[in-house]
């Protein structure tokens, strides 16, 4: 009995401590937001937003697009904020002018520096474009020597740079100054192994990268000379937060401001119902499809690929999978709100067409087992790869499965780790797998072209007499007008006999505390969470869409 | 003359004993250290794949193999295990591929934030379920006994990771008692009392959740020993000789129970490098485990052999000291036990 006793002591003891910790916290939190609040939400001196995953040091050679709202707020672009808008405006550059179809006049911005004091010259436009081309390649390369290929860059003075192109670049403002970032020449010259580079970055942008614990933190700090003004937000502080219920659990504490990761269609409502918090839709340029190869028969046959495209309800997927919460696919390939995307592309559901394909190639149920086979007797039988880390991925795949029985067609789900599935596309060990674009890659019309022709959706190598016709007349046109025709002429076909078939266009709601700072806005492809959304509004220039 | 005899055979055969022993640690860690060069190359993908993303697969073969001599990945597999054995005997682990800094410094990093969390979930672990192990044996059948028996049931086949979410949602996110995540608060300098304070506060949520994890086993584990040892004459003595019976219980039963719990606990101190990946994600706390995992999703070899080392040495040295304490808990597996009979 005695020991019952002092066990039931010793709990409450233990059970004092912990309340009396928690009550001393509390009571610090509790002065410190009362400190914010009386600050006004449009200037804050900390902002605390969780990320999804690190990019390392913020090294362009060692990062992708999935980190370019991080990379941004350290490197400006000629052009802002993206390729994903219709007309992109000036940002480190002041204008650009096209002299003839082959050669582009920029100039810059006077009195721009870099985060060192360093004055940002067309020296650092010419050297970046050089390096991107000629350096170890990175995810840029391809934007400058192959769509479009540059093949001289000039610093005709020190706030002029004149581009010169092999085939005619009408889109060259519009797309590839949007995209690039421009890295400083005094620092990168002497970086003959940029993927090894490992110095906190230095760029012109609103933000300076001050401290990186791997996995761990991200913390900025605003430059006030930026030249767009100096930012509203003073510090960034990002935790990384891999779990999604470990972050959304964080923003229900008060323990960050925002999410820069969307909120999973169940805690919508949840978090929609909390006080000072603010749920918003925007819609991100991305898209999940199933990659099919291209390489194997029977997906070698281009009414195959459509067949298989037309026995997929993608309303079906959006409302049971998505809980609604995003568009069905019937638009195909690239992603329908890009002012890069053919209007009037279709793709639509209709398992009779579908069967009647699948008739006339020849696979019929010879066995009455359900399953076609083909004239030699093999049973139209696939593997669907999909990362395991992806529940809606793999329901996805199991509704995909059973929609594919109807037309005869079977499929045995393959979940596998995430590294795997990234590298199929180069091993081309598969018959299809669940994969889903970036808006660089479902926004980008350059992108798009790279990827017809690097064996991502198609290789070069590949004779598709069709498409490279396409692609000849793409290279021939002069305005942006007529490279439009041909790209959205290149788009109907893709999605013809696509080997990408879309099956939805997410939503994305990001959730934030009102308290913290309400002055969130969007950029395509780019969610509230990117640099412009810090900046004063009088110098977001025209970069966001609406609030 | 005889007993010197004994004792000389008996060094001869510990001697012995310890040779055979220390040969095959090394044995061990050479097979662990070819086995974690291996496995993760074998496994398919690359960390062109996690670094570039998407845009990966728009580079053509030329710009790959650039791209992979920079990397240092263009080498023969020989070459790379020749560089990593090397590597490991002069503790220069290499650059991690994702992060462009010294594997060792990564490491050094992380280890006491592991350490930090597991150490003392270990001990508390170990201390609760010994006392209410035993205590539950001393009162087998009766309501005491079945209600925390039925507890440790729970606590055993609950998840770690939805322990440390429950534990969240009601401390965290309700109560507002403890931060939900990290190990450092983000504000504020180094060092100081309030810091401290602040990393403690951070401390017991996922303490608290590894305790609840594993406190099961080792209750279960105390009271199945501790109801065989009840049986025994000699406790029965003890009682007849009208000892107390908290000496009965604690001095004479549980001294001899305790030695299967006490190689459960010793062995997993190797869990003290290797870190608990499920809680630290869900506490996103930066240990060992989620560094592993982060490396295995990214195929930073360098970064992975790192901590597959850190780990197979953990995972021995608490082999060794298992194998070296033991013997001093029980002495019938001391060498040389008939010179200290006679």
């Amino acid at each position: 009995m005695k020991n019952h006793t002092r066990i039931v002591l010793s709990a409450l003891f233990l059970s004092f401590v912990f309340i009396l910790a928690g009550c001393f916290s509390s009571e610090l939190e509790k002065s410190e937001s009362q400190k914010s609040e009386s600050e006004s939400k449009k200037e804050v001196s900390t902002l605390r937003i969780a990320i999804p995953k690190d990019a390392g040091p913020l090294n362009i050679y060692t990062s992708n697009s999935d980190f370019d709202y991080l990379v941004e707020l350290v490197f400006d672009k000629l052009f802002a904020p993206s390729p994903y808008v219709a007309d992109p405006e000036p940002w480190l550059a002041e204008s650009a002018s096209q002299i003839d179809p082959l050669t582009w006049v920029v100039k810059l911005k006077p009195g721009i520096t870099w985060h060192d004091g360093q004055p940002f010259t067309a020296e650092d436009v010419k050297f970046t474009f050089e390096y991107y081309r000629d350096g170890t390649p990175n995810r840029h390369s391809h934007h400058v020597s192959e769509a479009p290929s540059i093949t001289k860059i000039e610093a005709t003075d020190s706030q002029t740079v004149r581009f010169t192109c092999e085939y005619a670049c009408p889109t060259l403002a519009h797309i590839t100054l949007a995209d690039l970032p421009i890295l400083p020449k005094h620092i990168w010259q002497d970086v003959k192994e940029p993927l090894n580079h490992t110095g906190l970055p230095v760029g012109t942008g609103p933000f300076r990268l001050v401290e990186h614990k791997p996995d761990e933190l991200y913390r900025f700090q605003a430059n006030e000379q930026y030249f767009k003004g100096s930012p509203a937000v003073k510090e960034l502080v990002m935790p990384v937060i891999k779990d999604p219920s470990a972050t959304f659990n964080a923003l229900r504490a008060g323990e960050i401001d925002i999410a820069a990761r969307e909120v999973s269609p169940e805690l919508l409502d949840t978090f929609k119902n909390l006080p000072d918090m603010k749920v918003v839709r925007t819609a991100p340029l991305s898209l999940v499809d199933l990659r099919l190869n291209y390489e194997r028969p029977p997906f070698n046959q281009p009414e195959f690929r459509r067949a298989l495209s037309l026995a997929i309800d993608r309303q079906k997927l959006v409302d049971t999978v998505l809980l609604g919460q995003g568009r069905a696919g019937t638009k195909g390939f690239p992603h329908p709100d890009s002012p890069w995307t053919n209007p009037d592309l279709n793709t639509p559901f209709d398992q009779d067409e579908a069967k009647r394909i699948l008739e006339q190639l020849n696979f019929n149920d010879h066995d009455g087992d359900g399953i076609r086979e083909t004239v030699s007797g093999t049973p139209l039988e696939f593997t669907l790869k999909v990362a395991s880390t992806e529940p809606t991925w793999i329901r996805t795949g199991e509704l995909v499965k059973n929609q594919l029985e109807d037309v005869g067609i079977r499929l045995t789900i393959q979940a596998l780790d995430p590294g795997v599935v990234r590298g199929l596309t180069k091993s081309r060990e598969f018959d299809i797998f669940i994969s889903n674009s970036t808006p660089h890659s479902a926004a980008d019309p350059d992108q798009f072209i790279t990827m017809q022709r690097s064996g991502n959706l198609w290789k070069k190598e590949l004779p598709y007499p069709e498409m490279d016709a396409l692609f000849e007349e793409w290279k021939q046109t002069t305005t942006i007008e007529d490279r439009k025709n041909v790209l959205f002429r290149m788009q109907e076909l893709f999605n013809r006999q696509p080997t990408s078939v879309v099956l939805y266009y997410p939503d994305e709601y990001w959730a934030y505390r009102t308290d913290a700072y309400d002055q969130w806005m969007e950029s395509p492809g780019y969610g509230i969470v990117h640099k412009y959304s810090f900046l004063p509004s009088d110098a977001r220039g025209g970069a966001v869409v609406h609030e | 003359m005889h007993i010197s005899g004994v004792r000389t055979r008996g060094r001869s055969f510990s001697s012995r004993r310890l040779f055979i022993r220390i040969s095959q640690y090394i044995l061990v860690v050479c097979v662990a250290l070819t086995i974690n060069f291996t496995l993760p190359r074998l496994a398919p993908g690359d960390p062109l794949n996690y670094i570039l993303g998407d845009e990966a697969n728009s580079l053509n073969a030329e710009q790959r193999q650039q791209i992979y001599r920079e990397l240092g990945l263009d080498r023969s597999v020989l070459q790379q295990y020749g560089d990593y054995l090397l590597g490991t005997l002069t503790f220069d682990l290499g650059d991690s591929i994702r992060f462009g800094r010294p594997v060792s410094e990564i490491l050094v990093e992380r280890l006491p934030w592991t350490v930090l969390m597991i150490g003392p979930a270990i001990i508390l672990s170990a201390l609760l379920g010994i006392v209410l192990g035993a205590l539950a044996a001393w009162k087998r059948g009766k309501a005491g006994d079945a209600s925390l028996l039925t507890g440790m049931i729970i606590l055993e086949s609950m998840p770690s990771f939805w322990i440390g979410m429950l534990l969240i949602a009601v401390f965290a996110v309700n109560l507002g008692w403890f931060p939900s995540f990290g190990a450092v608060p983000f504000t504020g300098t180094e060092g100081g009392l309030a810091y401290f304070v602040e990393v403690a506060r951070r401390l017991v949520l996922p303490v608290t959740t590894i305790t609840l994890a594993t406190i099961g086993s080792n209750f279960l584990l105390t009271r199945a020993s501790m109801l065989n040892t009840l049986g025994e004459d000699y406790v029965q003595m003890a009682e007849a000789k009208g000892l107390s019976e908290r000496a009965v219980l604690f001095q004479h039963a549980l001294r001899n129970a305790l030695l299967p719990v006490y190689t459960n606990v010793t062995l997993s101190l190797g869990a003290l490098v290797s870190g608990a990946v499920t809680v630290e994600t869900v506490f996103a706390y930066p240990g060992v485990g989620r560094l592993l995992y982060e490396s295995v999703l990214a195929r930073d070899y360098p970064l992975l052999q790192g901590v597959f080392l850190l780990i197979t040495i953990g995972v021995i040295a608490a082999n060794v000291l298992a194998d070296l304490t033991y013997p001093l808990l029980d002495p019938r597996a001391r060498s040389g036990t008939r010179s200290e009979v006679s």
